[in-house]
């Protein structure tokens, strides 16, 4: 028992391949953010440090295969993803392949609810590894710096979704694209598959969550009997599809009618889409799920 | 733009404060042949040494004001003297508080207009804005001011602050005013809340939060006010450094500590902590949570990217000891 213990310790320790890479992204990195920190409470240091504990588990624990990474160039982008997984492990794995895993580090500025950024501890640490709130000023002073930013134009309803609905995409929120024509950023569309599967079994008690205040309350079968040990997400591989960037019309005013950018979103939700459908395809499955018999081969 | 010839009486109101003194010694300097009245409620204090200027212990009402422009023919007017809420501590002067912040600002202002003063620049505070968990970084000038919804000892500031603008919008082919909205002011001269609270060991500080602040130094803050005020046209500007620390950061810096708790206990231990003398209001406990970092491009529009001569952190570490 103990052997096996100390043998998972090992498995999620670093090696000297993965520490050589972190020091030279955060070397990069250091080149773009003066003095190691942003007005938004970036901390490369906390980042540095952040990246030598999760970066065993994004490769080992989450198994994250990133796909597309030709798509992306040394520019700015709106990245703009599907969101899943009740409590948005993906932003943090789709910000750590933007860091990690491309030739030209970025960190991407994830646009998050203001509940998470009031939040004790974590609304801290989140502003520390570069997460924003989401507010359309801080996105436009961020675009204005040549910073990439994270957009999920599913919102909140995007990351709470009962078993039933994973992987069915909610409706886009309009602001992001009337962002990126005003800023003129291209937008990358990118699908995640893999993060429903964190929590196999959701049920969301929204009317629970409205009596006690609370964005979302979701019911699974280890949360909330476990209290917070139950949130651990389970070890369920995780593929990030990056598509080809979205060219921004040049022509089309920030401004212009609503049917007019309408269109647009569409293909934009209809490229994440076509990603997930190819991902599901392809899924992979983990032992555990396979031990548990959990099917993880949904269709949209 | 009033001519430096045509600048032969200044008054400051609330020449007591530390920030006023500073100014109205680079205004002697710049101003050689100009004299300067300083007024207060309070008294002179020790190191009032200025050459020009004539000191005169009023009380803020309004026979004392209108006396002060009918006896003299000011230039320039500097509203400095905005009353903080430390004087909360006394009893029974939050009304005075007020009344001279809400009443008194608007008769100054029309009494500047009334004597004809060629410009008036008036001090408010980025406060206005308030900490709130959706603030942008960084709220520009045009942004609401709310931090009276949420403070009721911040309604004086914010009142006031209105009260200028609209005064300002108003007369603005008559009159050339200024307001400023600084970010917190930190030197060895000021004694505002945040220079008390970041000097003190015994102020609890939250673990689970940690701000970016934006600090500007005292002398940088008494440039603009004689300096730059005269590059800016009639306007409201935020006045911020490029610079920011986290609030954790500069306390390091400064080298006091306080003491780490939990957000969620900040309020009720900050009432404890008022209790013993040491003051912290209300209001505070939110901007040790919520950032409220204001935009200052309009500022360096007419100054220049490079007018702040002092670094943050260095003017932080001359806080300490």
């Amino acid at each position: 028992m103990l052997n096996e213990f100390i043998k998972g310790i090992k498995y999620f320790k670093m090696t000297t391949a993965d520490e050589k890479k972190i020091s030279s992204v955060i070397r990069n990195l250091k080149k773009r953010y003066e003095d190691n920190s942003d007005p938004w409470g970036l901390d490369l240091g906390f980042i540095e440090k952040f990246y030598h504990i999760m970066f065993p588990l994004y490769r080992k624990y989450f198994q994250v295969k990133v796909h597309g990474k030709s798509n992306v160039g040394q520019k700015q982008y709106m990245v703009v993803s599907n969101h899943s997984g009740q409590i948005a492990v993906d932003g943090l794995l789709i910000s750590m392949a933007f860091a990690l895993e491309m030739r030209n580090p970025r960190m991407l500025r994830a646009m998050v609810e203001r509940f998470v950024s009031a939040m004790p501890f974590i609304g801290d640490m989140m502003s520390r590894y570069g997460s924003v709130l989401g507010e359309r000023k801080n996105c436009e002073w961020l675009l204005k710096r040549d910073e990439s930013v994270l957009i999920f134009p599913e919102g909140i309803k995007g990351v709470a979704k009962d078993t039933k609905d994973f992987y069915k995409l909610k409706p886009f929120t309009k602001g992001f694209f009337r962002l990126a024509l005003a800023h003129d950023v291209d937008i990358l569309p990118v699908a995640v598959v893999g993060a429903e599967e964190f929590y196999p079994y959701v049920k969301h008690f929204r009317s629970l969550a409205k009596l006690m205040k609370l964005p979302i309350f979701p019911v699974t079968p280890l949360f909330p009997f476990l209290g917070p040990l139950g949130l651990l997400p389970m070890p369920s591989p995780v593929d990030i599809y990056i598509g080809k960037p979205y060219t921004i019309p040049k022509k089309l005013s920030h401004n212009a009618i609503d049917s007019l950018v309408d269109n647009h979103i569409k293909n934009i939700r209809t490229d994440i889409k076509s990603m997930l459908k190819e991902g599901l395809s392809k899924r992979r499955t983990s032992p555990l799920f396979d031990k548990l018999g959990i099917d993880v081969k949904r269709s949209l | 733009m009033v001519k430096k010839e045509e600048v032969k009486t200044i008054l400051i109101i609330g020449i007591a404060g530390g920030l006023a003194q500073l100014t109205a010694k680079k205004l002697a300097r710049k101003y050689p042949g100009a004299r300067i009245v300083g007024v207060d409620t309070r008294g002179p204090g020790k190191n009032l040494n200025v050459k020009n200027l004539t000191f005169i212990q009023i009380r803020y009402t309004r026979s004392s004001f209108e006396a002060l422009f009918r006896n003299n023919v000011f230039d320039l007017v500097y509203h400095l003297g905005r009353i903080p809420n430390t004087i909360l501590l006394i009893e029974g002067l939050e009304k005075k508080r007020v009344k001279f912040n809400v009443i008194g600002t608007n008769l100054i202002l029309d009494l500047c207009l009334k004597f004809m003063v060629k410009k008036v620049v008036v001090l408010s505070t980025s406060y206005v804005y308030g900490a709130i968990s959706d603030n942008p970084v960084f709220i520009c000038e045009d942004d609401p001011l709310r931090a009276s919804l949420k403070y009721p000892d911040l309604h004086d500031v914010v009142e006031m602050d209105r009260i200028s603008s609209n005064w300002m919008w108003k007369n603005r082919d008559s009159i050339k005013t200024i307001i400023l909205r600084p970010c917190h002011i930190v030197g060895p001269n000021i004694n505002n809340t945040i220079n008390q609270y970041l000097k003190s060991d015994y102020v609890p500080v939250p673990m689970d939060f940690n701000p970016m602040f934006q600090f500007i130094d005292e002398d940088d803050m008494a440039r603009v006010l004689t300096v730059g005020v005269e590059k800016l046209p009639t306007g409201v500007y935020n006045v911020a450094p490029d610079e920011y620390v986290s609030i954790l950061q500069a306390k390091k810096i400064i080298g006091s500590s306080g003491f780490r708790i939990p957000f969620f206990l900040l309020g009720s231990v900050a009432g404890i902590v008022r209790k013993f003398g040491n003051f912290m209001p209300e209001y505070l406990v939110d901007y040790l949570k919520f950032a409220c970092l204001i935009d200052n491009s309009s500022m360096k529009k007419y100054l220049g990217k490079d007018f702040f001569r002092h670094d943050t952190k260095k003017t932080l570490k001359r806080l300490s000891g």
